[in-house]
């Protein structure tokens, strides 16, 4: 097979495909939108809370009851073989591995999907670019449609631009059950204990702590520039404000790290959160942490010598 | 008045806690803001550290905990300089309540806040269980001990960071401004929690009243120095001293003032509504704003709004009232047409259609709680221009207006300050000014005053009784209520739950049970600080009717008799409606006092028999 192969198909398909994949991803909206609804519906004092990372850090299950640091070690060892696969069928087969993991951690479906929703518009474009974009090589079947035939779409392109996307679904399902199913304290204690510094984990939980405060003032702030007509333009003036903005966003939220930091020296603060030390080692964690590495590579092996990528 | 020389008022048999002495701060940028501090605390005091905006308080506790080092002089506590070793010990034993309580819950839950700063103290991590309980409960967070804070509301915030403070048993506890932004219910709850605080108490505040509650001292700083240190009562009670220095809230009390002195439990401080121009829904005026079977519900589903009737007619001021979370918030957003919900919602008689609820800026101006969601450019000219340039004004009439605007709020001349250093009080005014120079026709105002001082209350006061525009005041303080509005919205879960004038609702006892405004110990101390400022000692020669052994020459008997002689009384007087003069009350009144020495006086009065016998 030395040249590419072409096939011309009625416009009527590519159209019926991309609007299979709005309704799509329409319907998952809805799904969860309802279900959030239903979830507060006759409540009347709003509920305030932020999207947590780990809501559901006190049910029961294997990942529950997992000790952190070998969850880490395993999830992540597991997250880094399923990137490296290249055939998109071993993507998908990680994505259902993903899908499985949330399922056997017990943890709302709909937290993922709104995971998943939240990377789609990125992960859309690459679906859509790459196959334009992929240069033909010998061997690579081409697809064209009536009425814009100066646009051809190489499978090659959407069969990588596929497993890019299977992989980034299956990466993000994971994160679930490891992040999910015990408390962030615990889970990054357990990332310092793996040998992260120690700065960068008290970083990452005062970040968590408070990116949703730094959210509310930007919203509020936003609300006092609507009420004075402010309105997004494509202008000199409108980039003008939002640098004003900006800029005081950032010395407000300038302003309450050191009173933060205040506040925690006025308590004795010595450079060190206390760290609970909850963590006991059975011999399910070894089992466990073995048998998700040796997935992994498995599903690697699969990839390389079965597939043959 | 200054007496700087007195010694304050308080009982020193032991060594001082902390002992102040000639203590100097600078800022970076030069700016002096301690200049020559004494000061002593002893242990048990409970202190009101009050002065204006920019007075150095602040500064001045940021020594005592040892946030700032001492530049120039000696800060001394439990015997020993605040450095080193012992600075790290003290800063465990003294205990911050910080303005904001997201500057202080830091951790992921509030266990591991509370348990923060007893681990800080060395005890072990499996011991602290049943401290943090302790300390949740006591503040009536138990059920929540495993919740991050941003699950909580502002009051439970406020309660939570006071319980990571107490389950350190603070021998000191210094609060900036603990009353601010609290809901009359969380604030009844936080000055039950402090009156049962045994150690030494340090309150910054502009909240008169609160203080006077709580503490027995007052330190009145002033441009860095200590101005007045005395007692609270004396504080409150001469209004020159606490004009002198910004602090004086006696025009809360002008309506009570201006009357006769009525017994005190059946007293009231607050004064008479503005003359009703036509009150409640029955107003005859043009209907400006209106919402009809109004619904609104967050994208949670929570239902924020529930069927609100509401009709604003030009020229009247409402105020609407209501605990957090009743709606209040969310229906300002929904005037202003920030939020859409269904229902009817229109503008002088014509329905908006949702497009043309976001174009409702232009005719209604709203001022934030906090003026910092509002300021966001480099200069107050360029702040107030902002409003007018999005109107689509030319540059002459925005530069008109906002000189007029400027001048309206009293900082004429401030056009090329940078609003970020500004005053709390100017940076009030300001976020008015860039919402007047839009010249709306309905102004809504969101806790105008909160986080002033006297002063700079007062001043906004007298500036918005000025304004013509239809007003919207979302308040929890009855005096502005009072003072603002003919008519009153009454909000709770989502519902409009009364709509009456202000005067009825004032006189309305089931609104107090919804604590909705914050009377309760305020209106007590009001009366009391009346009758201090009102009490003063005159002598004079009067009359004395008494029985006591005396002499006549060789005769000693006793029997009632009368004389006159001069010495002080206290006396609360009262003014007359159109006078300054005063008056005491004009009935006789006996009382008990001691004249030593009376009864070895020589007696020259009449006796009955003398009489008798004459006649």
């Amino acid at each position: 097979m030395s040249e590419t192969q072409a096939m011309q198909l009625p416009l009527i398909y590519l159209l019926l495909a991309v609007f299979l994949c709005g309704t799509l991803w329409w319907l998952a909206l809805w799904t969860l939108k309802t279900a959030s609804h239903r979830h507060q519906e006759g409540q009347q004092e709003r509920d305030w809370s932020v999207p947590l990372i780990d809501s559901a850090a006190g049910g029961d299950s294997l990942f529950h009851r997992w000790d952190v640091r070998f969850k880490l070690v395993a999830l992540l060892g597991f997250a880094f073989l399923v990137v490296a696969t290249r055939s998109p069928w071993s993507a998908l087969l990680a994505m259902l591995l993903g899908l499985l993991a949330v399922r056997l951690a017990r943890l709302p479906f709909a937290r993922s999907l709104r995971r998943l929703l939240a990377m789609s518009g990125f992960l859309a474009m690459f679906l859509l670019i790459m196959p334009l974009t992929a240069v033909p090589h010998p061997g690579d079947f081409l697809l064209t449609f009536s009425g814009i035939d100066f646009l051809r779409f190489n499978l090659r392109g959407l069969s990588l631009a596929l497993a890019i996307v299977g992989k980034a679904c299956a990466v993000a399902l994971l994160m679930e059950p490891l992040l999910a199913t015990a408390s962030l304290p615990r889970t990054v204690e357990g990332l310092t204990r793996l040998g992260v510094p120690e700065k960068v984990g008290q970083m990452i939980l005062l970040a968590h702590r408070y990116i949703f405060v730094f959210l509310e003032e930007a919203r509020r702030m936003a609300t006092g520039m609507q009420v004075r007509g402010f309105q997004r333009r494509t202008s000199m003036q409108t980039l003008r404000v939002m640098g004003n903005y900006l800029g005081m966003l950032f010395v407000r939220s300038f302003e309450r790290t050191h009173r933060v930091y205040d506040a925690m020296q006025a308590r004795g603060y010595q450079g060190r959160f206390p760290a609970p030390a909850y963590f006991s080692v059975g011999k399910s964690d070894w089992l466990h942490t073995a048998c998700w590495l040796l997935l992994g590579l498995l599903l690697l092996c699969f990839d390389r010598f079965w597939l043959g990528n | 008045m200054h007496d700087l020389q007195r010694l304050p008022p308080i009982d020193f048999s032991g060594p001082a806690q902390f002992e102040v002495r000639d203590l100097h701060f600078s800022y970076p940028n030069g700016q002096a803001a301690l200049r020559g501090i004494d000061l002593s605390i002893a242990a048990g005091d409970r202190i009101a550290l009050v002065g204006q905006n920019g007075s150095g308080k602040s500064t001045l506790i940021r020594h005592l905990n040892g946030l700032l080092p001492v530049q120039q002089g000696e800060l001394i506590y439990q015997g020993e300089p605040l450095v080193g070793e012992h600075l790290r010990r003290a800063r465990l034993e003294i205990g911050v309540l910080f303005q904001d309580p997201d500057d202080q819950l830091f951790c992921s839950t509030l266990y591991d806040d509370v348990c923060f700063g007893l681990v800080n103290q060395g005890m072990a991590l499996e011991t602290v269980e049943p401290l943090v309980r302790q300390a949740l409960a006591s503040v009536g967070l138990e059920g929540l001990i495993y919740k991050p804070s941003h699950h909580l509301s502002y009051g439970q915030k406020k309660r939570a960071a006071l319980a990571c403070l107490l389950a350190m048993r603070p021998q000191v506890l210094i609060l900036d401004e603990p009353t601010a932004n609290l809901d009359p219910g969380q604030e009844k709850i936080l000055v039950e929690l402090l009156r049962q605080y045994s150690g030494t108490l340090i309150c910054i505040t502009h909240d008169l009243l609160f203080a006077f509650e709580l503490c027995q001292r007052a330190v009145v700083l002033d441009h860095g120095q200590i101005h007045h240190d005395y007692t609270m009562a004396e504080l409150v009670a001469h209004p020159p001293s606490m004009r002198e220095h910004g602090l004086d809230f006696s025009f809360r009390l002008a309506g009570l003032a201006n009357q006769d002195l009525p017994p005190l439990q059946a007293c009231t401080l607050l004064p008479e509504p503005p003359a009703d121009t036509g009150t409640a829904s029955h107003s005859k005026g043009t209907a400006v704003l209106a919402l009809g079977n109004y619904r609104f519900s967050y994208p949670d589903g929570t239902q924020a709004l529930q069927g609100v009737d509401f009709v604003l007619h030009a020229g009247e001021s409402v105020a609407i009232v209501g605990e957090n979370g009743a709606g209040k918030t969310t229906l300002l957003s929904c005037l202003m047409g920030i939020q859409s919900g269904t229902g009817e919602h229109s503008l002088e008689g014509a329905n908006l259609s949702r497009k043309q609820r976001q174009l409702l800026w232009r005719k209604v101006g709203m001022v934030f709680q906090d003026p910092a969601d509002q300021l966001f450019c480099a200069s107050c000219a360029e702040e107030v221009a902002f409003g007018p340039r999005q109107l689509g004004l030319p540059a002459e009439e925005v530069e008109r207006r906002v000189d007029q605007a400027l001048q309206r709020v009293r900082l004429s001349g401030y056009h090329h300050r940078v609003p970020l250093h500004l005053s709390g009080g100017e940076r009030k005014r300001l976020a008015i000014a860039t919402v007047l120079s839009m010249q709306p026709e309905l102004l809504i105002l969101d806790e105008p005053t909160a986080g002033l001082d006297p002063q700079g209350e007062e001043l906004l006061l007298e500036i918005l009784k000025e304004l013509p525009q239809t007003r919207i005041l979302v308040s929890h303080d009855p005096f502005l209520v009072a003072e603002l509005t003919q008519r009153t919205l009454v909000m709770h879960r989502g519902r409009v739950l009364e709509d009456y004038s202000t005067a009825d609702f004032l006189a309305d006892q089931s609104q107090k049970s919804l604590n909705l405004l914050a009377l309760g110990y305020r209106q007590q101390r009001s009366r009391e600080i009346l009758e201090l400022q009102h009490q003063h000692q005159h002598s004079h020669a009067h009359y004395h009717l008494h029985d006591h052994p005396h002499r006549h020459g060789e005769l000693v008997h006793s029997h009632p008799h009368e004389h006159q002689h001069d010495h002080p009384h206290a006396y609360t007087h009262t003014h007359g409606a159109d006078s300054s003069e005063h008056c005491h009350p004009p009935e006789v009144g006996y009382h008990e006092h001691s004249h030593p020495g009376h009864e070895e006086e020589e007696h020259r009065h009449v006796h009955p028999e003398d009489e008798s016998s004459d006649g």
